[in-house]
């Protein structure tokens, strides 16, 4: 009577399996050691992971920190012969650190795989730009796509640049949204007179990183870029001057304490209703609408990053990749095919973060539960995946820009020779690391 | 039992020789040698490029390192100054017996004992442009607020480091005023000297050799600072705070430049072996001196 | 000592003495008020002390070892208790090995003549200077690739085998590596100040045990030890303030697992989300004993710091 019990439910069991071939059978009970940033994308993917745990039987731990920090310890960790972590989070301009020292998979192998790789996973449907910006390597100018190029991650986290502005103020005084910088400008300096007390935009100011990030911001859209074609650093020609003075009316126009404003600051200021504008980062959608945060909720209207001499915002985010030092790189890519496939893009989506498919921004679902998101899947095809040189002595770069900039804010330093200071200890720079070999 | 004897003190010295040697000296050692390489965090340090003096030279011209240098001097020296003057003059004040004293020396080593990261959060809300309690008190008085963290941020570092500090120099002085001779002050006052003849040509001379050790240990502390102004402006706006313990740090970790940071290391390990070789010359000095003052005074009475 | 005659005093110096106290206390108050209150209300900041008070900020802090499920929280992303618990073992460990190589090497500085003896007292007064940021590039190259046993030796398979982990076993992100700086940090500072101490026990007490028969060891562990308890305790607090303290060195070598207190101070200030009331409620939690030996121990640190600067 037992035995034919137990024959009974191991034949039951058998056939189970084999009628519902799991792909995620043979890792089960895996653990798998990710790196995310401190960052509200994560957090909401923070929120699907018990998700993932409970359909696939792999367990999930997180590391999470703030990106810089992350940034440190991923250096670090990618450099032994053995890693900790299985998945990573990496932002734009790490790709070319990483993928320059061979620490990340090519995941050519992963694709090719049929028992990992999801015949429905869809690629074409991720956002083009961002794909190019986060998961290529080794194609045009080496750090985007083109046909010597591969995959090395996928985005994770799209974030774009666009314009939020409060939809009360811009009615009480019939004020029209700005289509273009000069616009914007002049809006944003009009606001102060029209509202005592009240800044026109909250920008990013503060030394480093922040100034750099929003000096970038303008630099595109304006018509201007880091480098030429040859790679001469051009950030001090007409539109780079330009762009650094529309960074200083903003500021200028901007709240109280706007040249220390890092990011967190900017935001804090935009939802304190200390400003009637915002450009920045998509990020921020899901904590304007936090009532525990935001005292402007419902109050908020998005609109295109204005127009200079072209339509280009920023392409930001986190790509995800997998170390080419992980233990258990095929649990790995399962979990990465899982978080950006359209079922996790629109999961994540749901709980506040910020998809990367086409699919999930036009999702009906998303799209009622955000507004905003038509507009900011809008946004994102004007995204300019080269909108910053993603090389590896970029970080470099970026903190002097950053701290010039900064002086210039703080100090009253001349923007031009400000600039030209930066482009000549760029060219330096890039000297030094040869990229002026072949000329 | 002889040969024992004699190797006793080395059994007793060696664990605190085996750690500082493996710790602190070889590290130093290994720094110098790094500072000659051209050195990224990905990279041991076999595989670094030997370069020479090469990153002396570049910081050397570095007007940014410049910068850093000079904001490091200006806030450890109007910073301990201006912790001498409060310190001194609060202990020449105070030096009575008030009740209540116990209490304020209590209540005086609570900044120096919390951690700076701490003292950093608390100063970095109380400077926040729109909620910190500075500008809104200044609000609510009608006046018009202050950029602490803009404008003013060198000033606001400084001040957050005289609230922890003034009170390490304020009880080292009360200890040095109570434990001089009172024969040579009970003299003065016989004399007829006023309160500001004892202070000045009594009371701080007498002071001095401890003043001096004081002000060494206190500006050999502000060279060490980093995590209050890592906390409170990260080192700008601009490079307006940037202490060189905080350049080093963002050297190595933000610029992946190991050598270069090793090189500043350098620099600021033979800064602080210049002012330290200062100090001491002048305290002994001072020390001569002060004998000589405490005999007259001694004499007199 | 001389008690100073009893002087009239003017109120004003009871108004100074006040006002100084304020000073010195305010902000850590503030801090206390703030850390029991909601975002909301430390930003909008309508009044300074007329708010619904909350524990929810202690809570977010310590989610990872709370017993209970939070309503408030989707997930608990701050380990804060386990980085407490981490700075509890890094700071008592490394203290208590400070303390014992500190005084044994102040007592042969102080008792014992001996060749090197200048050479070592002079080193000590002289690493004494040296900031922690001048540490950090060495410590974390060598922590890092040096101080390591390969993955394939014995030992180092032996470990993996037993507690896991992957690659070549490092001092980096163990508490050993963080413990071994701290002494070393601190060593310079406790043989300093002890000196001071132990010159003050008098000889006779040590000859008379050695007449006894007691071998050095034990006139130093029996005699020495229990007459200099003070300086003991003051440097105790010192050494622990400092390894409870430190970031920087800390931020370089510890890994997910043993990361400390300040840095996870550091890590959320990131610019996303500066949520205030939370910093404020992890920045109490890291004051707590300084807060208990400023209330408890005033005397031994009043002690320790005019021994360490006017003996020096």
């Amino acid at each position: 009577m037992l035995k034919t019990l137990v024959m009974a439910t191991a034949s039951v069991a058998l056939m189970a399996g084999a009628a519902l071939a799991d792909p995620y059978e043979e890792f089960r009970d895996t653990t798998l050691i990710v790196n995310f940033p401190a960052h509200p994308h994560y957090d909401a993917v923070m929120r699907i992971l018990p998700e993932f745990t409970k359909e696939t039987g792999i367990e999930v731990e997180v590391d999470q920190l703030p990106y810089l920090k992350m940034r440190e310890r991923q250096t670090l960790e990618l450099a032994q012969d053995e890693g900790e972590y299985d998945l990573i989070a990496y932002v734009v301009f790490s790709k070319a650190d990483y993928v320059f020292a061979d620490q990340l998979e090519n995941l050519a192998k992963y694709f090719m795989n049929p028992k990992l790789a999801d015949p429905n996973y869809d690629a074409d449907d991720l956002i083009d730009g961002y794909v190019y910006n986060i998961g290529f390597a080794g194609g045009s100018k080496g750090y985007l796509e083109g046909k010597t190029g591969s995959l090395f991650g996928i985005p994770y986290g799209s974030e774009t640049s666009i314009l939020g502005y409060r939809k009360d103020i811009f009615e009480k005084h019939g004020l029209e949204v700005p289509e273009t910088y000069a616009e914007m400008l002049e809006l944003a300096c009009k606001i102060p007179e029209l509202e005592p007390g009240m800044g026109g935009v909250a920008s990013r100011a503060a030394s480093g990183h922040h100034a750099s990030h929003a000096f970038l911001l303008h630099l595109n859209p304006l018509g201007g870029a880091i480098f030429d074609d040859q790679w001469n650093p051009v950030m001090n020609n007409e539109a780079g001057v330009e762009a650094a003075n529309a960074l200083k009316t903003l500021v200028d126009c901007g709240p109280e304490g706007a040249t220390t404003f890092g990011f967190g600051e900017a935001l804090g200021a935009f939802l304190n209703g200390d400003t009637a504008m915002f450009l920045d980062t998509t990020v921020v959608a899901g904590q304007i609408d936090d009532p525990s945060k935001s005292s402007v909720v419902g109050k908020v209207g998005w609109a295109l990053h204005p127009m200079g001499v072209e339509r280009a915002s920023q392409t930001g985010g986190f790509g995800i990749g997998i170390p080419a030092n992980a233990e258990n790189k095929e649990a790995a890519f399962l979990l990465m095919q899982w978080l950006t496939s359209k079922k996790g893009d629109k999961l994540v989506a749901m709980a506040g973060g910020n998809p990367s498919r086409f699919s999930t921004h036009a999702d009906p679902e998303v799209n009622e539960k955000f507004p905003h998101m038509a507009t900011f899947g809008e946004a994102l095809q004007h995204a300019d995946p080269d909108w910053r040189p993603i090389i590896p002595v970029w970080g470099k770069i970026n903190a002097d820009l950053g701290t010039t900039l900064s002086k210039v804010l703080t100090e009253d330093l001349d923007v031009q020779e400000a600039l030209d200071g930066v482009a000549e200890r760029t060219k330096a720079v890039m000297d030094e690391a040869g990229y002026y070999t072949w000329q | 039992m002889n040969s024992a004897n004699r190797l006793t003190p080395y059994l007793f010295m060696a664990p605190a020789i085996v750690i500082m040697g493996i710790a602190l000296i070889y590290p130093l050692g290994y720094m110098m040698y790094g500072s000659l390489l051209d050195w990224n965090p990905s990279q041991s340090i076999e595989e670094a490029e030997f370069v020479g003096l090469k990153n002396y030279i570049t910081l050397w011209g570095d007007p940014n390192f410049h910068e850093s240098l000079a904001v490091t001097l200006i806030f450890a020296f109007v910073g301990v100054s201006i912790e001498l003057v409060l310190g001194v003059g609060l202990a020449l004040l105070l030096d009575r017996n008030l009740r209540g004293m116990t209490l304020l020396r209590t209540m005086f080593i609570l900044p120096m004992m919390i951690a700076p990261v701490v003292v950093g959060l608390m100063w970095r809300y109380m400077f926040h442009p729109t909620v910190g309690t500075f500008n809104r008190t200044l609000e609510a008085l009608g006046l018009p607020t202050v950029d602490w963290l803009g404008q003013n941020a060198l000033l606001s570092v400084i001040i957050a480091d005289v609230w922890q500090w003034t009170p390490f120099i304020f009880i080292l002085s009360l200890a040095a005023l109570q434990s001089l001779p009172r024969s040579a002050l009970e003299a003065a006052r016989i004399d007829g000297a006023t309160a500001w003849q004892q202070i000045i040509h009594i009371k701080l001379p007498l002071m001095m050799p401890v003043l001096i050790v004081t002000g060494l240990l206190r500006l050999i502390d502000a060279f060490k600072v980093l995590e209050v102004i890592l906390v409170l402006t990260e080192g700008g706006p601009g490079l307006s705070t940037e202490i060189l313990a905080l350049r080093i740090s963002r050297t190595a970790t933000e610029f992946r430049e190991l050598g270069v940071a090793a090189a500043m290391s350098n620099y600021l390990l033979i800064l602080l072996m210049l002012l330290t070789a200062a100090m001491f010359t002048l305290s002994r000095i001072q020390e001569i001196r002060a004998n000589r003052v405490r005999a007259a005074a001694e004499e007199d009475s | 000592m001389a008690t100073a005659p009893v002087q009239r005093t003017n109120p004003a110096f009871y108004a100074l003495l006040i006002a100084l106290v304020f000073m010195s206390v305010g902000p850590v108050a503030l801090m206390f008020i703030n850390s029991f209150k909601l975002d909301v209300d430390i930003i909008s900041g309508t009044s300074g002390l007329i708010f619904m008070p909350t524990i929810q900020n202690y809570e977010t802090a310590l989610c990872d070892i709370l017993p209970y499920e939070l309503d408030h929280l989707d997930f608990c992303s701050l380990k804060f208790g386990e980085a407490f618990i981490n700075s509890l073992i890094i700071a008592l460990i490394s203290t208590a090995l400070t303390l014992i190589i500190g005084c044994m090497a102040a007592y042969a500085l102080v008792r014992f003549k001996f060749m090197g003896r200048d050479t070592a007292s002079f080193t000590t007064l002289m690493v004494r200077m040296v900031p922690p940021a001048v540490l950090l590039v060495p410590v974390f190259g060598l922590w890092n690739n040096e101080f390591c046993i390969g993955r394939s030796t014995m030992f180092g398979e032996f470990w993996r085998d037993t507690f896991g982990g992957r690659g070549d076993l490092c001092l980096a992100g163990t508490y050993g590596g963080i413990i071994l700086v701290y002494v070393a940090m601190n060593l310079p500072f406790v043989i300093w100040i002890l000196q001071s101490f132990i010159v003050q026990v008098p000889r006779s007490l040590e000859e008379a045990a050695r007449v006894d028969g007691a071998g050095p060891f034990r006139v130093f562990f029996l005699v020495v030890l229990p007459l200099i308890k003070p300086g003991l305790a003051a440097a105790a607090i010192f050494t622990f303030r400092i390894a409870w303290n430190e970031y920087l060195l800390a931020s370089a070598l510890s890994d997910r697992d043993t990361r400390t207190v300040p840095i996870l101070i550091v890590n959320n200030m990131s610019e996303f989300n500066v949520e205030w009331g939370v910093i404020m409620a992890t920045g109490m939690l890291l004051a707590i004993p300084p807060i208990l030996f400023t209330l408890f121990a005033s005397r031994q640190i009043i002690t320790g710091m005019t021994a360490g600067a006017v003996k020096g």
